[in-house]
Protein backbone atom coordinates (compact mmCIF):
# COMPACT_ATOMS: atom_id res chain seq x y z
CA UNK A 1 0.00 0.00 0.00
CA UNK A 2 1.38 3.48 -0.98
CA UNK A 3 2.31 5.45 2.11
CA UNK A 4 0.13 8.56 0.86
CA UNK A 5 -3.58 7.48 1.82
CA UNK A 6 -5.21 10.65 0.64
CA UNK A 7 -3.65 13.28 -1.83
CA UNK A 8 -5.81 16.27 -2.46
CA UNK A 9 -4.53 18.90 -5.22
CA UNK A 10 -6.28 22.27 -5.73
CA UNK A 11 -9.20 20.69 -4.51
CA UNK A 12 -12.30 23.34 -4.31
CA UNK A 13 -15.85 23.27 -3.50
CA UNK A 14 -18.57 25.67 -2.81
CA UNK A 15 -21.88 25.80 -2.22
CA UNK A 16 -23.75 28.63 -4.42
CA UNK A 17 -21.65 31.78 -3.50
CA UNK A 18 -20.23 30.00 -0.21
CA UNK A 19 -16.25 28.80 -1.22
CA UNK A 20 -15.63 26.48 1.65
CA UNK A 21 -12.31 24.53 -0.20
CA UNK A 22 -10.55 27.07 -2.02
CA UNK A 23 -7.42 25.14 -3.71
CA UNK A 24 -6.82 22.79 -1.17
CA UNK A 25 -3.62 20.75 -1.37
CA UNK A 26 -2.15 18.48 1.10
CA UNK A 27 -0.98 14.18 1.52
CA UNK A 28 -2.44 12.60 4.01
CA UNK A 29 0.06 9.78 4.72
CA UNK A 30 -0.45 6.32 7.32
CA UNK A 31 -1.32 6.49 10.83
CA UNK A 32 -3.09 8.60 12.49
CA UNK A 33 -3.91 12.02 11.15
CA UNK A 34 -5.50 15.01 12.66
CA UNK A 35 -7.89 17.28 10.64
CA UNK A 36 -8.14 20.73 12.59
CA UNK A 37 -9.68 23.89 11.69
CA UNK A 38 -12.23 26.18 13.49
CA UNK A 39 -15.78 26.06 12.47
CA UNK A 40 -16.41 26.52 8.81
CA UNK A 41 -13.10 25.66 7.93
CA UNK A 42 -14.43 22.70 5.69
CA UNK A 43 -13.36 19.99 7.70
CA UNK A 44 -17.00 18.11 7.08
CA UNK A 45 -16.99 18.98 3.80
CA UNK A 46 -13.63 17.87 3.30
CA UNK A 47 -14.54 14.36 4.88
CA UNK A 48 -18.03 14.39 2.44
CA UNK A 49 -15.50 14.49 -0.32
CA UNK A 50 -13.12 12.07 0.50
CA UNK A 51 -16.04 9.74 1.08
CA UNK A 52 -16.96 11.06 -2.72
CA UNK A 53 -20.67 12.08 -2.00
CA UNK A 54 -20.19 15.62 -3.16
CA UNK A 55 -18.97 16.46 -6.52
CA UNK A 56 -15.97 19.20 -6.26
CA UNK A 57 -15.66 21.96 -8.41
CA UNK A 58 -12.01 21.11 -9.78
CA UNK A 59 -8.78 20.24 -8.64
CA UNK A 60 -7.68 16.59 -7.73
CA UNK A 61 -8.34 13.90 -4.81
CA UNK A 62 -7.08 10.56 -4.40
CA UNK A 63 -8.38 8.28 -1.66
CA UNK A 64 -6.53 4.83 -1.37
CA UNK A 65 -5.66 5.03 -4.61
CA UNK A 66 -9.10 6.01 -6.70
CA UNK A 67 -10.81 9.13 -7.41
CA UNK A 68 -13.75 9.42 -4.97
CA UNK A 69 -16.14 10.83 -7.47
CA UNK A 70 -15.12 8.61 -9.54
CA UNK A 71 -15.09 5.22 -7.64
CA UNK A 72 -17.15 6.05 -5.03
CA UNK A 73 -19.27 2.76 -4.52
CA UNK A 74 -16.23 0.87 -4.43
CA UNK A 75 -14.04 3.08 -2.08
CA UNK A 76 -16.61 3.21 0.34
CA UNK A 77 -16.47 -0.16 0.88
CA UNK A 78 -12.89 0.55 2.50
CA UNK A 79 -13.99 3.55 4.28
CA UNK A 80 -15.13 3.19 7.33
CA UNK A 81 -17.20 6.69 8.53
CA UNK A 82 -18.18 7.30 11.94
CA UNK A 83 -20.36 10.94 11.62
CA UNK A 84 -20.52 13.52 14.44
CA UNK A 85 -24.24 13.23 15.43
CA UNK A 86 -24.97 10.79 18.17
CA UNK A 87 -28.20 9.97 16.77
CA UNK A 88 -28.82 5.99 15.93
CA UNK A 89 -31.97 4.33 15.74
CA UNK A 90 -33.11 4.04 19.49
CA UNK A 91 -35.16 0.63 19.16
CA UNK A 92 -32.15 -1.29 16.98
CA UNK A 93 -29.91 -3.45 19.14
CA UNK A 94 -26.39 -2.61 18.92
CA UNK A 95 -25.13 -5.87 17.22
CA UNK A 96 -28.34 -5.82 14.76
CA UNK A 97 -27.45 -2.35 14.20
CA UNK A 98 -23.64 -3.11 13.60
CA UNK A 99 -24.41 -6.40 11.38
CA UNK A 100 -26.28 -4.36 9.46
CA UNK A 101 -23.86 -1.45 7.98
CA UNK A 102 -21.07 -4.62 7.63
CA UNK A 103 -23.22 -5.83 5.51
CA UNK A 104 -24.23 -3.10 3.25
CA UNK A 105 -20.13 -3.07 3.31
CA UNK A 106 -20.29 -6.12 1.28
CA UNK A 107 -19.75 -8.69 3.97
CA UNK A 108 -21.79 -11.66 3.91
CA UNK A 109 -24.04 -12.36 6.52
CA UNK A 110 -22.43 -14.89 8.99
CA UNK A 111 -19.48 -13.06 8.33
CA UNK A 112 -20.82 -9.61 9.40
CA UNK A 113 -22.56 -10.90 12.53
CA UNK A 114 -19.43 -12.47 13.67
CA UNK A 115 -17.25 -9.27 13.17
CA UNK A 116 -19.79 -6.66 14.23
CA UNK A 117 -19.42 -9.30 17.72
CA UNK A 118 -16.37 -8.88 17.49
CA UNK A 119 -16.05 -5.12 16.68
CA UNK A 120 -18.31 -4.59 19.46
CA UNK A 121 -16.02 -6.51 22.29
CA UNK A 122 -13.28 -4.46 20.94
CA UNK A 123 -14.93 -0.76 21.98
CA UNK A 124 -15.86 -2.31 25.44
CA UNK A 125 -19.97 -3.10 24.38
CA UNK A 126 -19.69 -7.10 24.24
CA UNK A 127 -21.32 -7.34 27.31
CA UNK A 128 -23.79 -4.56 26.23
CA UNK A 129 -24.64 -5.96 22.23
CA UNK A 130 -28.05 -6.74 22.61
CA UNK A 131 -28.99 -3.60 24.07
CA UNK A 132 -31.29 -1.37 22.13
CA UNK A 133 -29.06 1.72 20.83
CA UNK A 134 -31.80 3.93 22.87
CA UNK A 135 -31.12 2.79 25.88
CA UNK A 136 -26.65 3.49 25.83
CA UNK A 137 -25.38 6.22 26.94
CA UNK A 138 -23.75 9.36 24.66
CA UNK A 139 -20.28 7.66 25.26
CA UNK A 140 -21.87 3.74 24.66
CA UNK A 141 -23.22 5.34 21.26
CA UNK A 142 -20.10 7.12 20.29
CA UNK A 143 -18.85 3.37 20.64
CA UNK A 144 -21.31 1.83 19.11
CA UNK A 145 -20.66 4.23 15.77
CA UNK A 146 -17.02 3.16 16.42
CA UNK A 147 -17.80 -0.71 16.27
CA UNK A 148 -19.64 0.08 12.95
CA UNK A 149 -17.43 1.70 11.13
CA UNK A 150 -14.66 -0.77 12.36
CA UNK A 151 -16.47 -4.23 11.77
CA UNK A 152 -15.76 -4.20 7.90
CA UNK A 153 -12.34 -4.07 8.33
CA UNK A 154 -11.55 -0.51 6.81
CA UNK A 155 -8.30 0.36 5.16
CA UNK A 156 -9.27 4.37 6.40
CA UNK A 157 -11.05 5.24 9.40
CA UNK A 158 -13.18 8.33 9.19
CA UNK A 159 -13.72 10.06 12.42
CA UNK A 160 -15.64 13.47 12.63
CA UNK A 161 -15.42 14.77 16.39
CA UNK A 162 -15.38 11.11 18.38
CA UNK A 163 -15.05 12.59 21.54
CA UNK A 164 -17.67 15.48 21.15
CA UNK A 165 -20.02 15.11 23.94
CA UNK A 166 -18.26 12.83 26.67
CA UNK A 167 -17.28 13.28 29.96
CA UNK A 168 -13.67 14.10 30.52
CA UNK A 169 -13.01 9.66 31.78
CA UNK A 170 -15.32 8.62 28.32
CA UNK A 171 -13.22 11.21 26.34
CA UNK A 172 -9.95 9.30 27.88
CA UNK A 173 -11.28 6.14 27.04
CA UNK A 174 -12.23 7.24 23.76
CA UNK A 175 -9.01 8.46 22.45
CA UNK A 176 -7.29 5.44 24.16
CA UNK A 177 -9.52 3.16 21.72
CA UNK A 178 -8.86 5.79 18.79
CA UNK A 179 -4.83 5.07 19.83
CA UNK A 180 -5.17 1.20 19.96
CA UNK A 181 -7.51 1.06 16.13
CA UNK A 182 -4.46 3.09 14.42
CA UNK A 183 -1.74 1.53 16.24
CA UNK A 184 -2.89 -1.46 17.07
CA UNK A 185 -5.75 -2.70 14.28
CA UNK A 186 -3.22 -0.89 11.44
CA UNK A 187 -6.10 0.99 10.43
CA UNK A 188 -5.29 4.50 9.34
CA UNK A 189 -7.41 7.21 9.91
CA UNK A 190 -7.81 10.47 9.73
CA UNK A 191 -9.77 12.30 12.83
CA UNK A 192 -11.66 15.41 12.49
CA UNK A 193 -11.50 17.98 15.46
CA UNK A 194 -11.49 21.11 16.54
CA UNK A 195 -9.74 20.06 20.16
CA UNK A 196 -6.50 20.59 20.03
CA UNK A 197 -5.26 18.10 23.08
CA UNK A 198 -6.75 15.16 21.71
CA UNK A 199 -5.12 15.95 18.27
CA UNK A 200 -1.78 16.02 20.01
CA UNK A 201 -2.57 13.18 22.08
CA UNK A 202 -3.65 10.66 19.53
CA UNK A 203 -2.05 12.07 15.91
CA UNK A 204 0.79 11.01 13.99
CA UNK A 205 0.44 14.08 11.72
CA UNK A 206 -1.68 16.83 11.19
CA UNK A 207 -3.68 18.84 8.33
CA UNK A 208 -4.83 22.60 9.91
CA UNK A 209 -7.85 23.88 7.44
CA UNK A 210 -8.16 28.03 7.64
CA UNK A 211 -10.02 30.02 5.01
CA UNK A 212 -10.90 26.60 2.65
CA UNK A 213 -6.96 26.17 2.25
CA UNK A 214 -4.48 23.80 4.34
CA UNK A 215 -2.73 26.75 6.38
CA UNK A 216 -0.24 23.51 7.93
CA UNK A 217 0.13 20.14 7.40
CA UNK A 218 2.95 17.76 9.00
CA UNK A 219 4.11 15.27 11.82
CA UNK A 220 3.06 16.32 15.03
CA UNK A 221 6.51 15.50 16.40
CA UNK A 222 8.50 17.41 14.25
CA UNK A 223 6.74 19.89 16.63
CA UNK A 224 8.32 20.97 19.82
CA UNK A 225 11.66 19.50 18.32
CA UNK A 226 13.07 22.98 17.30
CA UNK A 227 13.15 26.16 19.51
CA UNK A 228 11.80 29.26 18.18
CA UNK A 229 13.22 31.43 20.81
CA UNK A 230 13.29 31.81 24.39
CA UNK A 231 10.51 31.88 26.97
CA UNK A 232 11.17 34.04 29.83
CA UNK A 233 9.56 33.97 33.34
CA UNK A 234 9.36 36.84 36.07
CA UNK A 235 8.42 37.09 39.41
CA UNK A 236 7.37 40.45 38.68
CA UNK A 237 6.16 43.01 36.13
CA UNK A 238 7.04 41.67 33.01
CA UNK A 239 7.06 45.29 31.08
CA UNK A 240 10.51 46.70 32.22
CA UNK A 241 12.33 43.65 30.85
CA UNK A 242 10.23 43.64 27.77
CA UNK A 243 11.12 47.28 27.45
CA UNK A 244 14.39 46.80 27.50
CA UNK A 245 14.38 43.49 25.66
CA UNK A 246 12.63 45.46 22.83
CA UNK A 247 15.43 48.28 22.30
CA UNK A 248 17.93 45.87 22.14
CA UNK A 249 16.48 44.70 18.68
CA UNK A 250 14.84 41.72 20.14
CA UNK A 251 10.96 40.76 19.44
CA UNK A 252 9.62 40.70 22.58
CA UNK A 253 5.42 39.73 23.42
CA UNK A 254 3.86 40.01 26.70
CA UNK A 255 1.71 36.82 27.48
CA UNK A 256 0.60 37.13 31.47
CA UNK A 257 3.70 36.72 33.21
CA UNK A 258 6.00 35.31 30.74
CA UNK A 259 7.60 36.84 27.57
CA UNK A 260 8.27 35.48 24.52
CA UNK A 261 11.30 36.80 23.07
CA UNK A 262 12.72 36.12 19.52
CA UNK A 263 14.45 37.69 16.84
CA UNK A 264 17.86 37.70 18.50
CA UNK A 265 20.92 35.22 18.66
CA UNK A 266 21.77 35.62 21.94
CA UNK A 267 18.37 35.94 23.53
CA UNK A 268 19.18 33.80 26.21
CA UNK A 269 22.71 35.61 27.14
CA UNK A 270 21.14 39.18 26.53
CA UNK A 271 17.96 38.36 28.91
CA UNK A 272 20.64 37.17 31.45
CA UNK A 273 22.58 40.34 31.58
CA UNK A 274 19.18 42.83 31.70
CA UNK A 275 17.73 40.46 34.32
CA UNK A 276 20.91 41.38 36.51
CA UNK A 277 21.07 44.97 35.44
CA UNK A 278 17.76 45.82 35.87
CA UNK A 279 17.48 44.00 39.91
CA UNK A 280 14.76 41.26 38.64
CA UNK A 281 13.89 38.06 39.78
CA UNK A 282 14.17 35.43 37.59
CA UNK A 283 11.98 32.38 37.59
CA UNK A 284 12.12 30.68 34.48
CA UNK A 285 14.36 31.00 31.38
CA UNK A 286 14.13 28.11 28.62
CA UNK A 287 14.34 27.98 24.86
CA UNK A 288 10.46 28.09 23.89
CA UNK A 289 9.03 25.33 21.71
CA UNK A 290 6.49 25.64 19.15
CA UNK A 291 3.11 24.20 20.30
CA UNK A 292 0.20 22.68 18.30
CA UNK A 293 -1.81 25.78 19.38
CA UNK A 294 1.15 28.13 17.97
CA UNK A 295 0.78 26.60 15.01
CA UNK A 296 -2.73 26.50 14.77
CA UNK A 297 -3.11 30.28 15.94
CA UNK A 298 -0.67 30.63 13.01
CA UNK A 299 -2.58 28.51 10.53
CA UNK A 300 -5.67 30.56 11.44
CA UNK A 301 -4.37 33.88 10.62
CA UNK B 1 -9.80 -29.58 36.00
CA UNK B 2 -9.70 -25.74 35.20
CA UNK B 3 -12.22 -24.09 32.86
CA UNK B 4 -10.34 -22.21 30.02
CA UNK B 5 -11.78 -18.98 28.66
CA UNK B 6 -10.29 -16.54 25.66
CA UNK B 7 -11.36 -12.83 26.52
CA UNK B 8 -9.90 -11.11 23.66
CA UNK B 9 -9.24 -12.52 20.61
CA UNK B 10 -7.43 -8.98 19.48
CA UNK B 11 -8.14 -7.86 15.87
CA UNK B 12 -8.68 -9.69 13.51
CA UNK B 13 -8.38 -8.33 9.63
CA UNK B 14 -10.90 -9.67 7.27
CA UNK B 15 -9.85 -11.34 3.97
CA UNK B 16 -13.12 -13.29 3.10
CA UNK B 17 -15.45 -12.41 0.40
CA UNK B 18 -17.31 -8.90 -0.21
CA UNK B 19 -20.39 -8.13 -1.97
CA UNK B 20 -20.59 -5.50 -4.01
CA UNK B 21 -23.74 -1.94 -4.79
CA UNK B 22 -26.31 -4.54 -5.87
CA UNK B 23 -26.24 -6.66 -2.72
CA UNK B 24 -26.03 -3.21 -0.40
CA UNK B 25 -28.79 -2.53 -2.19
CA UNK B 26 -30.49 -6.21 -1.70
CA UNK B 27 -30.11 -5.54 2.34
CA UNK B 28 -31.15 -2.45 2.23
CA UNK B 29 -34.53 -3.13 0.88
CA UNK B 30 -34.72 -6.35 2.86
CA UNK B 31 -33.91 -4.32 6.12
CA UNK B 32 -36.58 -1.78 4.96
CA UNK B 33 -39.45 -3.77 4.05
CA UNK B 34 -39.18 -5.40 8.21
CA UNK B 35 -38.64 -1.56 9.57
CA UNK B 36 -41.90 -1.17 7.61
CA UNK B 37 -43.68 -4.03 8.52
CA UNK B 38 -42.55 -3.56 12.32
CA UNK B 39 -40.85 -7.32 12.28
CA UNK B 40 -37.86 -6.79 15.06
CA UNK B 41 -39.63 -3.93 16.83
CA UNK B 42 -42.01 -3.24 19.58
CA UNK B 43 -45.45 -4.93 19.37
CA UNK B 44 -47.19 -1.51 19.32
CA UNK B 45 -45.16 -1.06 15.72
CA UNK B 46 -46.76 -4.43 14.51
CA UNK B 47 -49.94 -3.11 14.95
CA UNK B 48 -50.98 -1.01 11.79
CA UNK B 49 -49.38 -3.34 9.81
CA UNK B 50 -51.09 -6.31 10.79
CA UNK B 51 -54.32 -4.49 10.85
CA UNK B 52 -53.85 -3.32 7.33
CA UNK B 53 -52.78 -6.57 5.94
CA UNK B 54 -55.74 -8.14 8.30
CA UNK B 55 -58.60 -6.32 5.98
CA UNK B 56 -56.39 -6.35 2.53
CA UNK B 57 -56.55 -9.94 3.39
CA UNK B 58 -59.56 -11.17 5.11
CA UNK B 59 -62.38 -10.77 2.34
CA UNK B 60 -60.50 -12.63 -0.08
CA UNK B 61 -59.32 -15.22 2.10
CA UNK B 62 -63.09 -15.74 2.98
CA UNK B 63 -63.72 -16.19 -0.93
CA UNK B 64 -61.34 -18.78 -1.21
CA UNK B 65 -62.85 -20.64 2.04
CA UNK B 66 -66.41 -20.28 0.11
CA UNK B 67 -65.42 -21.27 -3.32
CA UNK B 68 -63.60 -24.27 -1.41
CA UNK B 69 -66.58 -25.45 0.31
CA UNK B 70 -69.83 -24.67 -1.09
CA UNK B 71 -70.28 -26.97 -4.63
CA UNK B 72 -69.70 -25.13 -7.78
CA UNK B 73 -73.54 -25.28 -8.65
CA UNK B 74 -74.37 -23.09 -5.72
CA UNK B 75 -73.51 -19.28 -7.90
CA UNK B 76 -71.62 -18.13 -5.56
CA UNK B 77 -70.70 -14.73 -6.50
CA UNK B 78 -67.16 -13.75 -6.42
CA UNK B 79 -67.75 -10.18 -7.40
CA UNK B 80 -65.52 -8.07 -9.65
CA UNK B 81 -61.78 -8.51 -9.71
CA UNK B 82 -61.27 -4.49 -10.18
CA UNK B 83 -63.66 -3.50 -7.38
CA UNK B 84 -61.75 -5.45 -4.95
CA UNK B 85 -59.43 -2.48 -5.18
CA UNK B 86 -61.52 0.32 -3.85
CA UNK B 87 -61.61 -1.18 -0.30
CA UNK B 88 -57.74 -2.08 -0.44
CA UNK B 89 -57.04 1.58 -1.45
CA UNK B 90 -58.78 2.66 2.12
CA UNK B 91 -56.10 0.35 3.43
CA UNK B 92 -52.78 1.44 0.88
CA UNK B 93 -54.56 4.88 1.54
CA UNK B 94 -53.92 4.53 5.53
CA UNK B 95 -50.89 2.29 5.36
CA UNK B 96 -48.93 4.80 3.20
CA UNK B 97 -50.42 7.80 5.31
CA UNK B 98 -49.33 6.20 8.44
CA UNK B 99 -46.20 3.49 8.07
CA UNK B 100 -44.64 4.05 4.57
CA UNK B 101 -43.01 7.11 5.98
CA UNK B 102 -40.83 5.34 8.24
CA UNK B 103 -38.96 4.27 5.16
CA UNK B 104 -37.05 7.19 4.75
CA UNK B 105 -38.08 9.52 7.61
CA UNK B 106 -36.14 7.25 10.49
CA UNK B 107 -33.35 7.25 8.27
CA UNK B 108 -32.62 10.69 8.08
CA UNK B 109 -33.64 11.48 11.96
CA UNK B 110 -31.85 8.78 13.50
CA UNK B 111 -28.64 9.76 11.27
CA UNK B 112 -28.76 6.55 8.92
CA UNK B 113 -28.97 8.65 6.33
CA UNK B 114 -25.31 9.40 6.45
CA UNK B 115 -23.97 5.67 7.65
CA UNK B 116 -26.39 4.37 4.59
CA UNK B 117 -24.66 7.10 2.12
CA UNK B 118 -20.93 6.38 3.19
CA UNK B 119 -21.69 2.48 2.01
CA UNK B 120 -21.36 1.37 -1.44
CA UNK B 121 -24.39 3.00 -1.78
CA UNK B 122 -24.94 6.20 -3.41
CA UNK B 123 -28.08 8.29 -3.37
CA UNK B 124 -29.65 6.96 -6.01
CA UNK B 125 -28.74 3.17 -5.18
CA UNK B 126 -30.24 4.32 -1.63
CA UNK B 127 -33.65 5.56 -3.14
CA UNK B 128 -34.27 2.58 -5.76
CA UNK B 129 -33.97 0.49 -2.70
CA UNK B 130 -36.34 2.24 -0.72
CA UNK B 131 -38.55 2.55 -3.67
CA UNK B 132 -38.37 -1.43 -3.92
CA UNK B 133 -38.96 -1.93 -1.06
CA UNK B 134 -42.14 -0.02 -0.23
CA UNK B 135 -43.45 -1.68 -3.61
CA UNK B 136 -42.55 -5.33 -2.29
CA UNK B 137 -44.49 -4.21 0.86
CA UNK B 138 -48.18 -2.60 -0.78
CA UNK B 139 -47.39 -5.14 -3.20
CA UNK B 140 -48.32 -7.74 -1.09
CA UNK B 141 -51.48 -5.47 -0.35
CA UNK B 142 -51.99 -5.03 -3.68
CA UNK B 143 -51.28 -8.35 -5.43
CA UNK B 144 -51.99 -10.72 -2.39
CA UNK B 145 -55.50 -10.44 -2.00
CA UNK B 146 -56.13 -10.24 -5.94
CA UNK B 147 -54.02 -13.53 -6.79
CA UNK B 148 -55.82 -15.09 -4.14
CA UNK B 149 -59.21 -14.00 -5.49
CA UNK B 150 -58.08 -15.59 -8.96
CA UNK B 151 -57.00 -18.73 -7.53
CA UNK B 152 -60.72 -18.68 -6.04
CA UNK B 153 -62.31 -18.03 -9.18
CA UNK B 154 -60.01 -20.79 -10.78
CA UNK B 155 -61.01 -23.18 -8.03
CA UNK B 156 -64.78 -22.29 -8.14
CA UNK B 157 -64.75 -23.32 -11.90
CA UNK B 158 -66.13 -19.42 -12.45
CA UNK B 159 -62.20 -18.54 -13.32
CA UNK B 160 -60.82 -17.20 -16.94
CA UNK B 161 -61.23 -19.88 -19.46
CA UNK B 162 -58.01 -21.41 -20.54
CA UNK B 163 -54.59 -21.19 -19.86
CA UNK B 164 -54.15 -18.49 -22.03
CA UNK B 165 -56.82 -16.51 -20.44
CA UNK B 166 -55.76 -17.21 -17.01
CA UNK B 167 -52.22 -16.13 -18.01
CA UNK B 168 -54.10 -12.53 -19.20
CA UNK B 169 -55.40 -12.63 -16.30
CA UNK B 170 -52.76 -13.22 -14.22
CA UNK B 171 -50.96 -10.64 -16.11
CA UNK B 172 -53.10 -7.84 -14.84
CA UNK B 173 -53.40 -9.12 -11.43
CA UNK B 174 -49.86 -8.16 -11.19
CA UNK B 175 -49.91 -5.16 -13.35
CA UNK B 176 -52.81 -4.02 -11.48
CA UNK B 177 -51.25 -4.59 -7.92
CA UNK B 178 -48.01 -3.04 -9.29
CA UNK B 179 -49.26 -0.07 -10.75
CA UNK B 180 -51.28 0.66 -7.52
CA UNK B 181 -47.76 -0.20 -5.31
CA UNK B 182 -45.82 1.83 -7.84
CA UNK B 183 -48.59 4.79 -7.27
CA UNK B 184 -48.90 5.19 -3.78
CA UNK B 185 -45.27 4.17 -2.97
CA UNK B 186 -43.41 6.98 -5.12
CA UNK B 187 -46.06 9.42 -3.11
CA UNK B 188 -45.12 8.18 -0.10
CA UNK B 189 -41.52 8.49 -1.07
CA UNK B 190 -42.40 12.33 -2.30
CA UNK B 191 -44.01 13.48 0.25
CA UNK B 192 -41.48 12.01 2.87
CA UNK B 193 -38.84 13.35 1.48
CA UNK B 194 -39.59 16.72 2.61
CA UNK B 195 -39.10 15.80 6.10
CA UNK B 196 -37.23 14.04 8.62
CA UNK B 197 -40.41 13.53 10.83
CA UNK B 198 -42.98 10.92 10.69
CA UNK B 199 -45.67 12.83 12.08
CA UNK B 200 -45.44 15.24 9.59
CA UNK B 201 -44.96 13.43 6.82
CA UNK B 202 -48.08 11.15 7.31
CA UNK B 203 -50.21 14.11 8.20
CA UNK B 204 -48.48 16.02 4.68
CA UNK B 205 -49.57 12.27 2.82
CA UNK B 206 -52.63 12.15 4.21
CA UNK B 207 -53.73 16.03 3.98
CA UNK B 208 -52.54 16.12 0.28
CA UNK B 209 -54.77 12.99 -0.89
CA UNK B 210 -57.92 14.45 0.47
CA UNK B 211 -57.04 17.79 -0.48
CA UNK B 212 -56.37 16.30 -3.69
CA UNK B 213 -59.59 14.41 -3.45
CA UNK B 214 -61.81 17.86 -2.62
CA UNK B 215 -60.08 19.53 -5.53
CA UNK B 216 -60.06 16.91 -8.55
CA UNK B 217 -64.33 16.27 -7.80
CA UNK B 218 -65.01 19.85 -6.65
CA UNK B 219 -63.53 21.79 -10.33
CA UNK B 220 -64.89 18.79 -11.90
CA UNK B 221 -68.72 18.44 -10.50
CA UNK B 222 -69.21 21.29 -8.86
CA UNK B 223 -67.47 23.92 -10.26
CA UNK B 224 -68.50 22.36 -13.21
CA UNK B 225 -64.94 22.80 -15.58
CA UNK B 226 -64.77 19.83 -17.13
CA UNK B 227 -64.42 15.76 -16.24
CA UNK B 228 -60.37 16.09 -17.08
CA UNK B 229 -59.96 18.20 -13.26
CA UNK B 230 -61.23 15.22 -11.82
CA UNK B 231 -57.87 13.21 -12.85
CA UNK B 232 -56.60 15.46 -9.95
CA UNK B 233 -57.81 13.22 -7.61
CA UNK B 234 -55.27 11.57 -6.25
CA UNK B 235 -57.38 8.43 -4.43
CA UNK B 236 -59.31 7.74 -7.49
CA UNK B 237 -56.69 8.34 -10.20
CA UNK B 238 -55.19 4.86 -9.13
CA UNK B 239 -58.30 2.69 -8.38
CA UNK B 240 -59.86 3.91 -12.39
CA UNK B 241 -56.00 3.49 -13.95
CA UNK B 242 -56.84 -0.23 -12.36
CA UNK B 243 -60.54 -0.61 -13.62
CA UNK B 244 -59.27 0.17 -17.00
CA UNK B 245 -56.02 -2.37 -16.81
CA UNK B 246 -59.32 -4.42 -16.32
CA UNK B 247 -60.74 -3.22 -19.18
CA UNK B 248 -63.46 -1.86 -17.42
CA UNK B 249 -65.06 1.23 -16.14
CA UNK B 250 -65.66 2.29 -12.08
CA UNK B 251 -69.83 2.32 -12.15
CA UNK B 252 -69.90 3.91 -8.94
CA UNK B 253 -66.87 6.19 -8.94
CA UNK B 254 -66.13 9.47 -8.57
CA UNK B 255 -66.50 11.24 -12.26
CA UNK B 256 -62.90 10.91 -13.14
CA UNK B 257 -64.47 7.44 -14.66
CA UNK B 258 -65.63 10.17 -17.30
CA UNK B 259 -62.43 10.70 -18.81
CA UNK B 260 -61.06 8.81 -21.39
CA UNK B 261 -58.39 5.78 -20.51
CA UNK B 262 -55.26 7.36 -22.70
CA UNK B 263 -55.58 10.70 -20.13
CA UNK B 264 -55.52 8.69 -17.40
CA UNK B 265 -52.79 6.14 -17.66
CA UNK B 266 -50.74 9.65 -19.04
CA UNK B 267 -51.48 11.30 -15.53
CA UNK B 268 -51.38 8.02 -13.65
CA UNK B 269 -47.73 7.54 -15.47
CA UNK B 270 -46.51 11.24 -14.79
CA UNK B 271 -47.49 11.30 -11.72
CA UNK B 272 -45.23 8.40 -10.47
CA UNK B 273 -42.31 9.59 -12.64
CA UNK B 274 -42.86 13.42 -10.72
CA UNK B 275 -43.02 11.60 -7.73
CA UNK B 276 -39.87 9.94 -8.25
CA UNK B 277 -37.81 12.76 -9.59
CA UNK B 278 -38.86 15.20 -6.88
CA UNK B 279 -37.65 12.46 -4.18
CA UNK B 280 -34.82 12.13 -6.00
CA UNK B 281 -34.33 15.64 -6.21
CA UNK B 282 -34.61 16.34 -2.87
CA UNK B 283 -31.82 13.77 -1.66
CA UNK B 284 -29.52 15.36 -3.89
CA UNK B 285 -29.77 18.46 -1.91
CA UNK B 286 -29.28 16.69 2.06
CA UNK B 287 -25.94 17.25 3.73
CA UNK B 288 -25.05 14.18 5.53
CA UNK B 289 -21.52 15.23 6.90
CA UNK B 290 -22.41 18.44 8.25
Amino acid sequence: MSDIVISARGVQKSYGSNHVLQGLDCDIGRGITGLLGPNGAGKSTFMGLVLGLRPRQGGELNVLGVDPEQSGPELRAKLGYAPEHHDLPGDVQAADLVRHIAQLHGLPRRAATERASDALWQVGLGEERFRPVGTMSTGQRQRVKMAQALAHDPDLLLLDEPTDGLDPVQRDDMLALIRRVGREFGIDILLSSHLLEEVERVCDSVVILANGAVGHSGALDGLGSAATGVKVELDSDPQPLAAALAAQGAEAVIDGHIINVTGHDAAADLIRDLVADLGLGLRRLEPRRTTLEDVFIEASR
Amino acid sequence: MTEARIHDRGYLAYDGPRHGSGRAMVVLGYHTVQRVLGLKRSNWQKVMPAIALLVAFVPAIVFIGLAALLPASSDLDLGDPAGYYVPISFVLFLFTSFVTPEALCTDRSSGMLGLYLASPLNRDTYLASKFVAVIAVLGIMTIGPTLLMLIAFTLDGSGPDGALDWLIEFGRVLGAGLAMAAFWGSLALAVSSLSPRRTLASVAIFVSLLVSAAVGDGLSQGAELGDSFALLNMIALPIETVYRIYGEVNPDGPPIRHVETLPILFTFLGLIVVFGWFARWRYQRIEVTG
